[in-house]
């Protein structure tokens, strides 16, 4: 039985080497790395996606040659493409495979120059122009509503093309970028504990989740593992973050529905989690906690502590919970609105619970386990409705799922040293480090040399995502879009950089 | 829908009572650097701050920019005899220079505190608020929405959120100002009717903080626009932000005045 199921499990080296000539290069646990003529990237990125993996980061890399790097998801690992550049500014559209390129090849087009070519729609993606609208429906009594990038509300700005008759949104264009920071390259030149705080800000929601993905990718480069008791503690701030952004969601809903009592009650619960993160370590956002190598410093609050107050907020989350979903002026909205199909999903590399509404069991915490994620149990949430309402019902799992999590965390704290940190070396290297955010699977790529950052680039589950928003609208009519625009939970500011 | 109208009710009452009685933050909460001691600083603390919010002058004088300071406690951590974390949160201040720790100069802000009760007591009207984000990390979107959750509840004071920049008597900013924001940010501040007021929120939108270094950011409101009230902060919390919304009142009173 063993020997037939590893016999089914494509290995990709063994798939890609002897057909396009790859060559296996060294790499830490959980990634693979091959390189490849640059010619051959696109065939190496169909063989795999074709197998069922899924495009989770495309930009130039460094190290240890300026380089196109692919990288796929695929079975459980990371399998790193590197085709080297040489020079060249051209290479064949990664978009002819999977939609999941389209986007990010723009912005490689804008950023660095390097040309996709055979790229069906080669929009410039970077410093968008508010009042250069891009129609692409064409009709009598059709026309575009610009909705953005100052919106309606306390937002974060990014503007989406509307294309309507009236009332059925015919089509929906996203642009982002009206954010754009360039704080990937504001980590250049910065040591780890300065680079840290850079990661922290790239969008202060997902703050935890960007530390620590960008802390694995440089303790994985510079092979040190941090301590089993930093591990606990990330875990944990981690799942708080998670809770605050699905009460977030919830919040926005309950607002979008006028449901009056829903907001205060949800409002009170997010302020809740907001407080206790902050009597646990000064932050209201977790910032400050995550160093490279481990945690910069001891919680301020007991263990004891931490419990009863979730305790005490779990027993408040079931009520509110029960009231929220049994009130049928609330869900008639959601359901069925913003309904996404699997395919689609798979087809752009979707994440997060986006995808784990359609059915996806995607979650970087259990496919690619990191830190304490390998010792603590926890179960993916997914549903299969696709739906508003589908993506809703798995935030409401993981919030019970995280509150489990936090309390396994907790369970052998005692038992391990008091060390919270190891000093990482001056040294150089490079690697690949992920954290499942709340809005889905965030990847870094860091390049070291001599304890100073030289490269790094980032793959936002937000940005990944944004191309299915615009999907989702499928027969669904102006009112549906704040509905829609709150149930993905995604955040600009993550996806601009 | 009864059952909504109870649960509500038994939930009692949770918000503060700022400002007329002082919030008190949990312990240990970062809400701003002190600088416990300004002598005798060499040069080599500039570079301990990645935005260079520490400046020691010739004579060893150590200053510190709130304006700038991203709260990210490197600085306490390597000095912990000069520096240190406050829990405080009334750190909004009219003049830019204000922010300034360890400078001799003016302090605006002890006088205006004792007012501050004062002010939202006889405050009559309504103040809406338009808010803008001009490339936040979108933390500060968070502290601004949960003005209006039941714990701070900004209605209270006579603040309302509103849609339109043509309504608004405030427009609050968050974010250093990118290229493509800067527009469309203009154009909001120039619909809006007079008396008008700009809040710089979060320290981003006062000096650019991280994002001020990049090229690719005005680095900060104030290279845009003017900026009548700014309040640091990496974000700020909800009630710094409500003091630096109070201080705004201020302005708009005394120019409605006039």
């Amino acid at each position: 039985m063993s020997a037939q199921r590893l016999r089914l499990v494509a290995d990709p080296v063994e798939l890609l080497q002897p057909q396009l000539a790859a060559v296996v290069e060294g790499s830490p646990p959980g990634e693979r790395r091959l390189r490849l003529p640059l010619g051959r990237l696109d065939a190496a990125v169909e063989a795999l996606t074709g197998r069922g993996g899924q495009l989770a980061a495309l930009f130039p890399v460094n190290t240890p040659e300026p380089s196109l790097l692919a990288a796929v998801s695929f079975q459980g690992e990371l399998v790193a493409l590197r085709a080297p550049l040489d020079g060249a500014r051209e290479y064949p559209s990664l978009s002819r495979i999977t939609p999941a390129a389209l986007l990010p090849e723009r912005e490689l087009h804008d950023r660095y120059q390097l040309t996709p070519l055979g790229h069906p729609d080669l929009l410039p993606a970077l410093s968008p122009d508010p009042d250069r609208l891009e129609r692409r429906v064409v009709g009598e009594q059709t026309f575009v509503i610009p909705y953005g990038p100052i919106r309606s509300g306390v937002f974060e700005s990014i503007q989406y093309v509307i294309e309507t008759g009236g009332e059925d949104i015919l089509g929906l264009h996203v642009r982002p970028f009206f954010k754009h920071r360039a704080l990937e390259q504001r980590f250049v030149g910065l040591d780890f504990d300065q680079a840290v705080q850079v990661a922290e800000r790239i969008a202060a929601i997902a703050g935890v989740a960007h530390a620590t993905a960008f802390c694995q990718a440089l303790e994985r480069a510079l092979e040190v593992e941090p301590t089993r008791r930093a591990q606990r503690w990330r875990v944990v701030h981690a799942e708080l973050e998670r809770i605050a952004n699905h009460l977030d969601v919830a919040v926005k809903l309950a607002e979008d529905a006028a449901l009056a009592v829903g907001v205060a009650r949800f409002g009170i619960l997010k302020e809740q989690i907001q407080r206790l993160r902050a009597r646990l370590c000064g932050s209201r956002f977790g910032r400050g906690v995550i160093a490279a190598g481990g945690l910069a410093e001891a919680p301020l609050l007991e263990l004891k502590t931490v419990l009863q107050a979730l305790d005490e907020f779990e027993r408040q989350l079931r009520r509110d919970r029960r009231l929220l979903l049994g009130t049928a002026s609330f869900t008639d909205r959601l359901i069925g609105s913003g309904t996404l199909d699997r395919a689609t999903v798979e087809a752009y590399a979707g994440v997060g619970p986006v995808a784990r509404a359609c059915g996806i069991a995607a979650d970087a915490r259990f496919e690619r386990p990191y830190g304490a994620y390998i010792r603590v149990g926890g179960r993916i949430a997914t549903v299969d409705d696709g739906d508003a309402m589908g993506r809703l019902r798995v935030r409401f799992h993981e919030i019970a799922e995280s509150l489990h999590i936090i309390r396994q965390a907790f369970e052998r704290l005692d038992k391990y040293g008091p060390e919270l940190r190891d000093e990482l070396p001056a040294a150089s290297g490079a690697a690949f480090g992920w954290a499942e955010a709340p809005m889905g699977e965030l990847i870094y790529w860091v390049e070291v040399a001599d304890g100073r950052l030289s490269t790094v680039r980032i793959s936002s589950p937000s940005l990944r995502n944004w191309p299915l928003f615009a999907e989702s609208f499928r027969g669904d009519v102006l009112t549906d879009f704040s509905f829609i625009e709150h149930s993905f939970g995604l955040t600009p500011a993550g996806a601009d950089r | 829908m009864i059952e909504w109208i109870a649960r509500g009710l038994r939930t009692g009452i949770v918000t503060t009572r700022y400002p007329k009685r002082p919030e008190h933050p949990p312990a240990g909460f970062r809400g701003h650097v002190d600088l416990l001691q300004p002598e005798h600083g060499s040069s080599e603390l500039e570079a301990l701050c990645p935005t260079g919010a520490i400046s020691v002058a010739t004579d060893g004088r150590v200053s510190l920019d709130r304006g700038r300071c991203i709260l990210c406690g490197l600085c306490v951590a390597a000095d912990p005899e000069r520096f240190a974390f406050a829990p405080g949160y009334e750190t909004a201040a009219r003049q830019r220079a204000s922010l300034v720790a360890g400078e001799p100069g003016p302090h605006v802000l002890d006088e205006l505190r004792a007012t501050l009760g004062e002010r939202s007591r006889t405050l009559r009207r309504s103040i809406h608020i338009r808010h803008v984000d001009a490339g936040s990390d979108g933390g500060e979107e968070w502290e601004i929405q949960a003005l209006t959750n039941p714990y701070y509840d900004m209605q209270r004071l006579g603040f309302f959120f509103t849609l339109s920049p043509r309504h608004a008597d405030i427009l609050l900013v968050t974010g250093a100002v990118t290229e493509p924001m800067r527009a469309p940010l203009l154009r909001a501040w120039e619909t809006m009717p007079e008396p008008k007021a700009i809040v710089a929120a979060g320290t981003d939108a006062c000096s650019g903080g991280l994002a001020a270094a990049t090229g690719t950011t005005a680095g900060g409101v104030d290279s845009v626009l003017p900026v009548d009230v700014y309040v640091p902060g990496s974000p700020p919390s909800p009630i710094a932000l409500l003091h630096g919304l109070l201080l705004a009142t201020g302005v708009l009173t005394r120019e409605a005045a006039a």
